[in-house]
């Protein structure tokens, strides 16, 4: 027999239904929000809970509104799109390196050496010429310039990454900041929210984004963020870092953070390996280039048969100093293009050209500096045509790892419409029992008051 | 594996993306008609391309050097051939001279030497040619190769020519190997004309003899250098089409390096401006289908 107390039965029904409709709109709303996990309500008989739902032991309970994420998943997604902006960042910075030397073109630096070896030829050809000698200094100053430009230019590449890494430093402070925030909210809740935990979720993967860090979420839900095995997020605590000079590291005691992953990772490589590297190799051919001539040229003979002068001033010996030596510099007839007479040595005729042979013989040298331009250029191509597929094949793997991530967590439109149908049917239902235990009850009150 | 909108939004938006790019990369070859517009593009055709762009640049400057030799040797063969006229005409006038030695007026015998001596001021002339400002037979000296008596100024080093990547040539002949030295042996072939003159002009004829023999000798020598230089233009002949040969092999393997197969390129490229129109249009059909569409 019915009696009043059945009519709450369908009552908690028609609310759990209500509850779960609303979490179909909230769901349909955030369907595009980005960091959003789709949320379920879930639902109990009373007692099993431990949820005191309608206060009787009919009926359903609402135990709690949960979130679709699985950790491992978030976190192995949020690692994937980390080496993702490793290897993006490391492919664009060796890219925008390859632009600063334009080859292979006729006006890049391999075709500059050329004309400068070119022009000793010419004066080897006509060494009374006055025109042909001036033209070598200036073909001479051309490459000069190339070769220091090659080397502002790498600067600049150094000195953007380096403020980016104080950037990188600046967001990672904020993010851990707000992230212990959050951990304090989360500690302090029996049941957390899950927008809650999805907001947070956001913020430690921008942090491993940039950083690469490796996340532990403890037994009261709060999540602890390591980089390079020290933790920057405890319970209360956010390590601060700073970047002075591109080196990321603890404002505490000034110890570098190791990043394995991340934005800062291909950061730190540009400023530490990549661009010192071509810096080095920039330097290797000045300093092939300035020694080889020299050597040459002092044992040659100038127009005024005065012999040891330098072509290039010694003492630059790096892509940055490399100049021509005072010398020779705007006196073209002081170039030695004539060659030593042996026995003696004695200088030559004054029409001799035949050192400007050698020296423009060094063109060929395998060891020399067109040589050595070459392979740095091609390394280059190599280092930046890996990098590119490196990147590439990082994307599909991240893209996977996000597919995966996605496929537990975001929102199908399909399935809230269909457990918005459910909901609707299970209401439709709960009000015909609540209208049929009314009816019933109506009846006996009915035929009982006569 | 649980699909949803967003996932299919997502992958969907990159693989049109993929192949937008992928088209975008083929147009950009088609404009600017190279296969390699930075070394990434392909690392070891960068490699070839450059190696190729500095033999070409090389092989300029040598086509340079052989068209400076070419000129070098073509002015010393046509100041040499006019010597060997010369010396012809001297030759007759000396075989004149002795056949009538007795016969001769000292008059004539006055103008055969009168004429022997403008002979000699001849060869001195062409012994001073220069090419390009520079004299043909001083060796490396700055000039004149000889003063008004016809002492040597000059030297006799080797004026030296780059004409291929591994060898040279030497493009000169000194004055010392087409007139002789000066007080070596008959001495130099001015110092030989000069004797032959006052001999004729004197009647001398037993220093006439001697000094025919000396002038043969002579001859020989400059014949000998006219020869020596004769080889050289032959073989800067040869060499400047070998040259030619060597520039159009390298143009055109630069070309297969780094230019563009357009034919390839341009079907490649209706490939995937196909490939790209279907994603977009599969992207368009796809998309806004859901069960809503369904439902009343």
């Amino acid at each position: 027999m019915p009696n009043i107390s059945s009519l709450n039965t369908p009552l908690s029904a028609m609310r759990a239904q209500r509850q779960i409709l609303d979490v179909t709109a909230r769901n349909i709303a955030n369907a595009t929000t980005p960091g959003y996990h789709r949320q379920r309500v879930e639902l109990a008989t009373p007692g099993t809970s431990g949820v005191s739902g309608s206060g009787s032991n009919a009926g359903v309970d609402v135990s709690r509104v949960s979130r679709s994420a699985d950790d491992l998943i978030i976190a192995r997604a949020a690692r994937e799109e980390a080496g993702r902006s490793a290897a993006d960042t490391t492919a664009a910075t060796l890219s925008r390196i390859e632009a600063l030397f334009p080859e292979p073109t006729d006006h890049g630096l391999a075709a500059q050496l050329d004309d400068y070896w070119g022009a000793w030829s010419a004066v080897a050809n006509d060494p009374g010429n006055q025109t042909a000698r001036s033209s070598l200094l200036s073909k001479a100053t051309t490459v000069v310039n190339s070769l220091k430009r090659g080397v502002e230019d790498l600067t600049a590449v150094s000195d953007a990454a380096k403020s980016r890494m104080a950037g990188i430093a600046t967001e990672v402070n904020d993010l851990t900041a707000r992230i212990v925030t959050f951990n304090q909210t989360i500690a302090s809740q029996t049941d957390p929210s899950a927008d809650l935990l999805d907001q947070r979720d956001q913020l430690v993967a921008k942090v491993t984004n940039l950083t690469g860090a490796l996340t532990q979420v403890t037994g009261t839900g709060e999540v602890n963020v390591f980089i390079g095995g020290r933790q920057v997020v405890a319970s209360s605590f956010a390590a601060q870092l700073q970047a002075p000079n591109g080196t990321l590291q603890f404002v505490s005691d000034g110890q570098a953070v190791v990043m394995t992953s991340g934005e800062g990772a291909a950061v730190a490589a540009t400023i530490n390996d990549v661009v010192p590297r071509y810096i080095s190799a920039l330097d290797d051919i000045a300093n092939t280039l300035v020694t080889s001539v020299n050597t040459v040229h002092a044992a040659g003979y100038g127009q005024d048969g005065v012999t040891g002068r330098n072509f290039f001033d010694p003492t630059g010996t790096t892509a940055a100093t490399i100049a021509i030596s005072t010398d020779v510099a705007g006196q073209p007839s002081r170039l030695a293009a004539g060659a030593p007479k042996l026995p003696g040595p004695t200088a030559p005729g004054a029409l001799d050209g035949n050192q400007a042979r050698v020296i423009a013989a060094l063109a060929d040298s395998a060891t020399g500096a067109s040589a050595k331009y070459q392979t740095m250029i091609s390394g280059m191509a190599v280092e930046s045509r890996s990098a590119q597929q490196r990147a590439s094949v990082q994307g599909t793997i991240a893209d996977n790892a996000v597919k995966e991530a996605d496929s537990v967590g975001s929102v199908s439109i399909d399935e809230e419409m269909t457990q918005m149908m459910e909901a609707q049917r299970a209401f439709q239902a709960a009000s015909r029992v609540l209208s049929t235990v009314d009816e019933m009850l109506g009846f006996l009150i009915e035929r009982t008051g006569r | 594996m649980r699909v949803t909108n967003s996932m299919m939004l997502r992958s969907t938006m990159r693989d049109v993306g993929q192949s937008l790019s992928r088209l975008q990369d083929t147009q950009s070859k088609i404009t600017s008609g190279k296969a390699i517009t930075r070394g990434s593009d392909d690392p070891t055709g960068t490699a070839s391309a450059m190696s190729i762009r500095q033999d070409l640049r090389r092989l300029e400057q040598r086509s340079r050097s052989v068209d400076d030799a070419q000129g070098w040797v073509g002015a010393a063969d046509t100041q040499l051939t006019g010597m060997m006229n010369r010396l012809t005409r001297a030759k007759e006038l000396v075989v004149s001279a002795g056949n009538g030695v007795t016969n001769l007026t000292p008059a004539a015998r006055q103008a055969i030497a009168a004429e022997l001596r403008s002979v000699r001021g001849d060869l001195l002339i062409a012994g001073n040619a220069t090419y390009a400002g520079r004299p043909l037979f001083a060796g490396t000296a700055a000039g004149p190769a000889y003063d008004s008596t016809g002492a040597y100024l000059g030297n006799d080093d080797a004026v030296v020519r780059d004409v291929t990547v591994s060898t040279s040539m030497t493009v000169n002949v000194t004055g010392t190997e087409v007139f002789g030295t000066s007080g070596t042996g008959a001495g130099s072939l001015f110092e030989v004309l000069d004797r032959m003159a006052t001999a004729i002009a004197n009647g001398d004829s037993s220093a006439m003899a001697a000094e025919h023999t000396n002038l043969d000798a002579a001859t020989a020598r400059v014949r000998s250098a006219a020869s020596s230089i004769g080889t050289k233009t032959a073989a800067l002949i040869d060499l400047r089409s070998r040259i030619d040969d060597d520039m159009s092999a390298l143009t055109s393997r630069l070309s297969e390096v780094e230019d563009v197969d357009i034919v390839e390129s341009l079907v490649r490229a209706k490939a995937e401006e196909t490939s790209y129109q279907a994603a977009v249009q599969a992207a368009a059909r796809l998309i806004p289908v859901s069960l809503l569409d369904y439902l009343r």
